[in-house]
């Protein structure tokens, strides 16, 4: 048993053929706040409630996504001006990103975090050891550290159904097909059209947000289609990789040492010297 | 559904679902469908993607609203002032659809000389006996009929209308059975005479010219519905209702068309009803009934209400909307009832073969025509026993003993403190349901009750069987019935509600057995034969442990009728007889098993056109648009190409098109009946609305409405305001009301309780809770009782985002969270600044959230026609922090749950991701 | 008040949405991970300062080395203990060692302590047995590297996460490898002056002062960096008070050096360490401060 799990972890099994990438292109603009993407995944993926708190904001009593929340709906009511009045109530529903370049998965010192044969970046629950390293590298939120078993959770993309050739539960629970779940090229191309059809109804503010690679970060396996600025929506209005940095930050780093060990040494060879 | 049938003949949604996307427009009001019905909102939503307009009037914004184009907030229970100044606007503008019109309507009728109009007597219809606040309209007195060219019916005649009369009985109780084209009338006398008379014809002004003709009864009666005058009533801009009207009369005609969807923000009213007809009459006007994309779809509710109301679970109809005889004279032999409830013209003119069917199927060979089928076996209605009179009746120690199944009262109903008051009262109650519900812990959980020892009911707990554990069949919103098989058996000691039924009946029948006595024989005799003929399988192979259950594909083939000479199924109820050689449980069903081995509700197969006609099987005889035979013009051509649905295709000389003809499929446009004609032949070849009398849909309703022949506004009977349309009748003039100090009212106009109140529905939740509030996934999305509010309502009385607010009606009052949010907007009514709240209704004090109930709140009325209360509508006061008094605890703990028991014959690998701890 | 309430519920009424509630969530990381930042620089800087002092100067540095290698293994066992408490499943701590991950900050870190431990035993074991004495210059210089990893990866682990403050944080890694040295002379010093070693005193007080100058030079880096987040956590204020606790935390020991009296060598040495476990706490506590002050 004990031999088991050390030695288990460290068992590869050869690694699945890779397959065309797949995600989710969820269109917001069709979203009616139903929650049933929400239900779908708990009652799939068996995930316990988060406990009773009544939030108060708009429809949206789940707040977060958490290691027992992998999808959360999102309501955004937008007033009409300086007065009272409404404007609109935006809908959203909110899941891990499955960002193609991931810096949850770059950070994961276990291995735990992959992108799998899909391209979709999953948490193989075995390895995780709950650094939380991914939490603190996920520029979205997203990933969250159990209290229940100290594990990293979030999202699998439906790994296990995709394997079945199932689609998502969420995608299939949705009743508008606000999520949409494919391989990804379509899903791009789909979304594309949609915007412009969009546009062309007079709806210029429609846009989609992580289809393609920006400066700064990657494209988004699961992307949207949004009209109002990313932050409305509680999304970054510009992710950034943290790991453009890291290879200046060694160099700083180093460079810092080692002027700090020539001062030292210097130090040592004067003052021994003189002594 | 007296609203739709009066005006088209069938009281059901008259289209599909899946139809409306192929809509132009689509006018959302009294319904939260994306809400409420979000599987089925994505058709609607299809028709926006494809350039339809979607409206939604509401007093609330709403989730839907946000997918609408255009929201309308509107005050609770106006609604007929917003649709009058609709139908105003398209009378006045000249918008309506002529040809349709004209050939498709009772537009061109005359009403009979003598009928008074709102308009003529200060809000009032002619044949009015009462108080202005509640009494009972006369159609005959008030000669709202049909002008038939007949003098000898305007005589006066004087009726003794006081307490125990059978007038008063008829009238006051509504005791007179409900049937398919509408609810209890308020024509005293046959049905057919209010269109009909002895023999003669309506007359009719084809040019529409006549100053009695319906269509001009119409423009007067509506002339003041302008939008200046619905502004004031509902509260919003005057361009907002033209906006809407523009919208659906460019959206209508022969190349486009528009539906209406309506639920409950406009049934639950003492006026709903008439909402519905005037919804009725726009969409008639319009030219929008029997059309694809058209149409009115009622959204209705559990999952199979309407399969209920098919069936007859209301106390005043057989299956099929076969009126309940009543105790009278008039009811006493089959052929006087008959004469009494039948039609000469139209398909109702077969109504004694469904009779006879049904008496046939029930009473089997005892059933014979020297003794009437068996006729005066069936209970008569003596008194009013639909739910409200009856726990009106229990509060007041007037009931023994109660079954309930399905159902929860005592947090569900309107003024559920009344109904736990009447639980209270009874000797024993036997629940039957999924869970401990109030209903069956009221007498130890319900804070606000006296102690438990002080409770007399005896309450016994039947556990029953889940849908996924027994099989049977679901009638959708949309008439279509889906039958389900059993997944598994049943956990433990429970049981199908048909497995309950089966034993009960049979162990009375053994109770009863051999007794003589004349009552005992319609239990005796009844047909109760469903046993299996081989043992129950499950999916899965293995033999069902359960004992005892019926099998329900048999009670749906005696549903559906079969020939009683070697018991052939008939293929539908154009087969059944009245000389008692067939039997059929409810005709409308006749055709759903149309064979042996071929029961088409299992049926589930992807056609090409959108009917999808093998998916299922909806009633009557799988139309899917009722009255299609209106999607061609009179000569029986497609109005347009964009929206054919069947035409006549002279050639084959039938019908034709994608969908079943809702007609005689032989029968040519151009057939005129002639003089004197009875039954089917009377309805002419260009007369789409085969259930009414006349073939024709009813702008004016001469008498199966109870509380008027066309729809008036009046203020519902708890409103702040008085009735700017006919000040001298605040409310509608036919309400009843239910005297007690558990049901006080605040009646219109209340200035102590000066908000408006409305109840509604979350996606989150269901009903009165007991099939969400024990769920924790839904529970944690949806954790307390909450009311919305705008921001200036709470600025006004200290209220804050989050923290506790009390509302108070004249019953009681109740605590909850304040949701301070802009969705709400207070409204300029008749010159002043009215604030309405929402409640939704799912919390009360059983389950593992609970909280305070809104249904305290809400008061015991009934609408004459439906009985039907006003929890859509009623007047309240708020204040900031909570009331005094004991609070509700969760009874039971939030469950322990998924449990993290592994997945029983499922590997390591392939467990859920969420069995935190179970990967190790 | 009804005006005044009137702007209050409006104002209930419209915050609801998520604009300008923090995006990222802040990691599982609280006191122990300040400690195990804290034992990680005293254990790799006390091993650097003591190793490179008896490759240059063994003379003067080789008896304070052989006690020095010892506690800095106690460090280092102490900041193990840290790590692995700190880990949401610590049975699984092994996980770490299925995949060798350079990309990874935290997986270079567990490869360099692992890599830096095997030395640091071996000389303890070394010193702490005499007679065993020749292999002890190459085992030095092999455990150089991956302390000076050991030093330089925490920093940059923080730099490279999502979170508001430590992604702002370019200077964090350079800081934390100085702070690292500069606290392996202060304790090597407090070792000296109580084995009794002048002449190594001596060297390693010149070694703090200068390591001191340039740590003020990383800190004000840093501090430029941080103002944003800094003064958004605590305050324009409360900036300026940080500003002003870490000038004064390094002019008062650099006095106290200066005067290089014994108590004021000690106090300095306190200093510095105290002024070390405060940053590193603020630093730690950084992105929740931020995520509560924008929740707020
Ligand atoms: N998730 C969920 N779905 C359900 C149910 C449920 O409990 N939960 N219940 C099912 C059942 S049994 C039913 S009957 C249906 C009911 O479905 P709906 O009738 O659509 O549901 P409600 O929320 O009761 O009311 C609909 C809307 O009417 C509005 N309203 C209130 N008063 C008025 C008024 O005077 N005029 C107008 N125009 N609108 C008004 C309310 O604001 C609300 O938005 O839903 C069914 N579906
Ligand atoms: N204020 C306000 N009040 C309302 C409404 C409103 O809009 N506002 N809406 C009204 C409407 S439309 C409706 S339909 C009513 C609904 O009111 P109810 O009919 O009382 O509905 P529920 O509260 O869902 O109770 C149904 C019960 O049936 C049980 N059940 C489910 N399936 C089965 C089964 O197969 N067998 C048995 N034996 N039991 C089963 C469930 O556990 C549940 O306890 O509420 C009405 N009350
Ligand atoms: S959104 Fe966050 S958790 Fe999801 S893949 Fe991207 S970085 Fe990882
Ligand atoms: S918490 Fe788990 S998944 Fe996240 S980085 Fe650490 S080991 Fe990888
Ligand atoms: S893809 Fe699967 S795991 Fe991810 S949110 Fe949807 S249902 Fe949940
Ligand atoms: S299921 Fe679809 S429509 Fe419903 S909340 Fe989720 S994304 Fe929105
Ligand atoms: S609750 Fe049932 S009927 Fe209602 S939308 Fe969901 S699946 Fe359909
Ligand atoms: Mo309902």
């Amino acid at each position: 048993m004990i031999r088991e799990r050390i030695l288990e972890p460290f068992r590869r099994p050869p690694a699945p053929e890779p397959r065309p990438a797949t995600g989710f292109y969820t269109d917001t603009t069709v979203c009616i706040g139903c929650k049933a993407c929400e239900v779908a995944c708990k009652q799939w993926n068996q995930l316990p409630a988060d406990g009773f708190e009544w939030l108060g904001n708009s429809y949206d009593n789940t707040g977060e996504l958490s290691a027992t929340s992998w999808r959360h709906v999102k309501f955004i009511e937008q007033p009409a001006g300086d007065g009272f009045d409404l404007g609109r109530l935006l809908m959203m529903s909110d899941v891990c990103k499955h960002c193609v370049t991931a810096p949850c998965q770059q950070a994961c010192p276990t291995g735990a975090l992959i992108h799998n044969e899909f391209g979709d970046v999953y948490i193989q629950p075995d390895i995780c050891n709950g650094c939380a390293y991914c939490i603190a590298a996920c520029p979205f939120g997203v990933i969250t550290r159990s209290t229940i078993d100290g594990h990293a959770h979030k999202c699998t993309l439906c790994y296990d159904r995709q394997r079945d050739g199932m689609v998502p539960a969420c995608a299939q629970a949705c009743p508008t097909a606000s999520i949409q779940f494919g391989p990804i090229d379509e899903l791009r191309e789909r979304a594309r059209r949609r915007v412009e059809e969009l546009h062309g109804r007079g709806v210029s503010e429609a846009y989609l947000y992580g289809d393609a690679p920006g400066e700064s970060y990657s494209a988004l396996n699961s992307f949207y289609l949004l009209v109002d600025r990313p932050s409305v929506y509680g999304l970054p209005d510009r992710p950034v990789n943290p790991w453009l940095f890291m290879r200046g930050d060694y160099l700083r780093a180093f460079v810092a040492a080692l002027v700090s060990i020539a001062v030292l040494l210097a130090a040592m060879l004067l003052g021994s010297g003189a002594a | 559904m007296p609203g739709l049938g009066t005006s088209f003949g069938r009281g059901a949604a008259t289209n599909y679902q899946q139809d409306l996307a192929h809509s132009d427009c689509v006018l959302f009001m009294g319904s939260n469908m994306a809400e409420a019905h979000p599987v089925g909102f994505r058709w609607p939503m299809k028709a926006k993607e494809q350039g339809a307009t979607l409206i939604h009037v509401d007093p609330r914004y709403t989730r839907m609203s946000a997918m609408c184009d255009l929201h309308v907030g509107i005050r609770a229970g106006s609604d007929i002032a917003f649709l009058g100044g609709l139908v105003n606007y398209v009378l006045t503008h000249d918008r309506w659809f002529k040809d349709y019109v004209v050939h498709y309507t009772n537009a061109s009728c005359i009403v009979q000389e003598g009928f008074r109009d709102t308009e003529d007597l200060d809000g009032l219809f002619s044949g009015y006996h009462g108080d202005g606040r509640t009494g009972v309209y006369d159609a005959r007195t008030g000669r709202w009929r049909l002008d038939c060219g007949e003098e000898g019916e305007a005589k006066e005649e004087k009726e003794d209308w006081s307490g125990g009369t059978p007038m008063y009985r008829m009238f006051h109780l509504g005791m007179h059975g409900h049937s398919l084209d509408s609810g209890a009338g308020s024509y005293r006398g046959k049905r057919r005479d209010m269109v009909t008379g002895t023999d003669a014809e309506a007359q009719k002004d084809t040019t529409l010219e006549h100053p009695r003709c319906v269509l001009q009864i119409l423009k007067r009666h509506f002339a003041r519905y302008t939008p200046e005058m619905v502004s004031e009533v509902c509260g919003c801009a005057p361009e907002e209702l033209v906006r809407v009207a523009e919208l659906l009369c460019e959206n209508s005609g022969r190349e486009r068309t528009s539906a209406v969807v309506y639920a409950l923000g406009w049934t639950q009213h003492t006026t709903g009803v008439q909402m519905i007809r005037t919804a009725g009459i726009l969409q008639l006007l319009l030219g929008n009934m029997g059309r694809p994309g058209g149409g009115i779809m009622a959204m209705r509710g559990h999952s199979t209400i309407q399969g209920s109301t098919d069936l007859a679970t209301l106390y005043d109809v057989l299956p099929g909307y076969l009126p309940q005889p009543y105790a009278a004279e008039d009811h006493e032999t089959l052929d006087s009832y008959i004469e009494q409830e039948g039609m000469a013209t139209g398909y109702w003119s077969n109504f004694r073969k469904f009779v006879v069917s049904l008496l046939k199927a029930w009473y089997g060979d005892a059933a014979t025509p020297e003794n009437d089928f068996c006729f005066s076996w069936l209970p008569r209605v003596d008194d009013d026993y639909s739910q409200l009179p009856y726990f009106d009746r229990m509060s007041k120690g007037g009931v023994k003993g109660y079954f309930l199944f399905g159902q929860n009262p005592a947090g569900g109903a309107p003024n559920a403190r009344l109904h736990r008051a009447g639980l209270r009262n009874l000797d024993w109650l036997v629940v039957l349901d999924w869970f401990e519900i109030e209903s069956a812990v009221f007498w130890k959980d319900d804070p606000a009750a006296p102690p438990p020892a002080e409770i007399k009911t005896e309450v016994f707990f039947i556990p029953a069987a889940a849908a996924p554990e027994k099989e049977g069949s679901l009638t959708n919103t949309q008439r279509l019935l889906q039958w389900h098989d059993k997944a598994l058996d049943p956990l433990g000691d429970s049981r199908s509600d048909a497995w309950f039924l089966y034993n009960f009946g049979k162990r009375l029948k053994q109770l009863y057995a051999g007794s003589t006595d004349p009552r005992d024989q319609p239990l005796l005799h009844l047909t109760w034969d469903y046993e299996y003929d081989h043992p129950q399988r499950l999916p899965d192979g293995s033999l069902s442990r359960i004992e005892g259950e019926p099998d329900l594909e048999k009670v749906l083939m005696e549903i559906n009728g079969y020939r009683l000479d070697g018991k052939r199924l008939v293929s539908g109820f154009s087969e059944l007889e009245d000389d008692g050689t067939t039997a059929c449980g409810c005709w409308i069903y006749s055709g759903v098993f149309p064979e042996p081995g071929r029961n088409r509700a299992r049926e589930r197969k992807l056609g090409s056109s959108p009917i999808h006609p093998e998916w299922g099987w909806a009633w009557p005889h799988n139309r899917r648009v009722m009255y299609n035979r209106a999607s061609a013009d009179p000569e029986g051509r497609p109005w347009s190409e964009r929206k054919k649905l069947i035409w006549w295709d002279a050639e084959s000389r039938r019908w034709a098109g994608d969908d079943e003809p809702d007609f005689e499929p032989e029968k040519a446009p151009d057939y005129r009946p002639p003089q004197g004609a009875k039954g089917m032949s009377a309805i002419a070849g260009n007369q789409p609305f085969i259930m009414k009398p006349d073939g024709v849909g009813w702008l004016f309703a001469p008498g199966t409405v109870k509380d008027g022949p066309l729809p008036a506004h009046y203020e519902p009977v708890e409103s702040p305001l008085g009735n700017l349309l006919y000040p001298r009748q605040p409310t509608n003039p036919a309400v009843r009301f239910f005297d007690g100090p558990l049901n006080r009212l605040a009646h219109t106009p209340t200035w102590d309780f000066p908000v408006v109140a409305t109840t509604y529905r979350l996606t989150e939740h269901y009903l009165s809770g007991p099939m969400s509030r024990f769920n924790s996934w839904l529970n944690e999305l949806q954790p307390e009782m909450f009311v919305e509010l705008s921001p200036e309502l709470a600025a006004e009385h200290g209220i804050v985002h989050g923290d506790w607010l009390t509302v108070e009606t004249a019953r009681t009052r109740i605590e909850a969270r304040a949701m301070v949010t802009r969705r709400l907007r207070p409204l300029k009514v008749e010159g002043q600044v009215l604030h309405q709240i929402g409640l939704p209704f799912h919390w009360a004090f059983a389950g593992e959230v609970v909280g305070d109930n809104a249904n305290d709140l809400t008061a015991l009325v009934a609408d004459p026609n439906v009985s039907m209360h006003e929890v859509k509508a009623f007047a309240c006061r708020v204040r900031a922090g909570r009331r005094e008094g004991p609070v509700p605890k969760p009874t039971k703990p939030p469950g322990h749950w998924p449990s993290r028991e592994p997945v029983p014959d499922t590997p390591a690998a392939a467990q859920p991701e969420g069995r935190f701890g179970e990967n190790d | 008040m009804s005006a005044e309430l009137n702007i209050e519920s409006a104002k209930a009424a419209a915050t609801v949405g998520y604009a300008g509630r923090p995006v990222t969530k802040a990691p599982n990381w609280h006191g122990l991970v300040t400690l195990d930042i804290l034992f990680n620089n005293l254990s790799a800087g006390l091993f650097l300062v003591a190793a490179l002092g008896e490759l240059v100067a063994p003379a003067t540095f080789r008896p304070l080395a052989a006690v020095a290698y010892p506690i800095a293994l106690l460090f280092l066992i102490a900041d193990l203990v840290c790590l692995v408490l700190d880990l949401g499943d610590p049975l699984r701590f092994h996980h770490m060692l299925r995949v060798w991950k350079p990309s990874s900050p935290m997986s270079l870190g567990t490869w360099s302590l692992t890599a830096y431990a095997l030395p640091l035993t071996l000389l303890t074991a070394v010193s702490l047995l005499p007679g065993i004495d020749w292999p002890r210059q190459i085992v030095l210089v092999v455990g150089l590297l991956p302390a000076l990893g050991t030093a330089v990866y925490k920093g940059v682990l923080f730099s490279t996460t999502a979170q508001p403050g430590w992604s702002h944080a370019r200077w964090l890694g350079g800081y934390f490898a100085n702070s690292a040295l500069l606290l392996g002379a202060v304790e090597l010093l407090l070792l000296a002056m109580w084995m009794g070693q002048p002449t190594a005193a001596a060297v390693l007080r010149l070694a703090s002062m200068l390591l001191l100058i340039l740590n003020a030079v990383a800190l004000a880096l840093l501090l430029g960096e941080l103002r944003g987040p800094l003064s958004q956590a605590r305050g324009i204020r409360g900036f300026t008070v940080i500003g002003a606790v870490v000038l004064a935390g390094i002019i008062v020991p650099l006095v106290l050096l200066a005067l290089g009296g014994p108590l004021a060598k000690v106090g300095a040495a306190l200093l510095i360490l105290l002024g070390a476990v405060v940053i590193r706490s603020e630093i730690v506590r950084l992105p929740h401060l931020l995520t509560q002050a924008r929740a707020r």
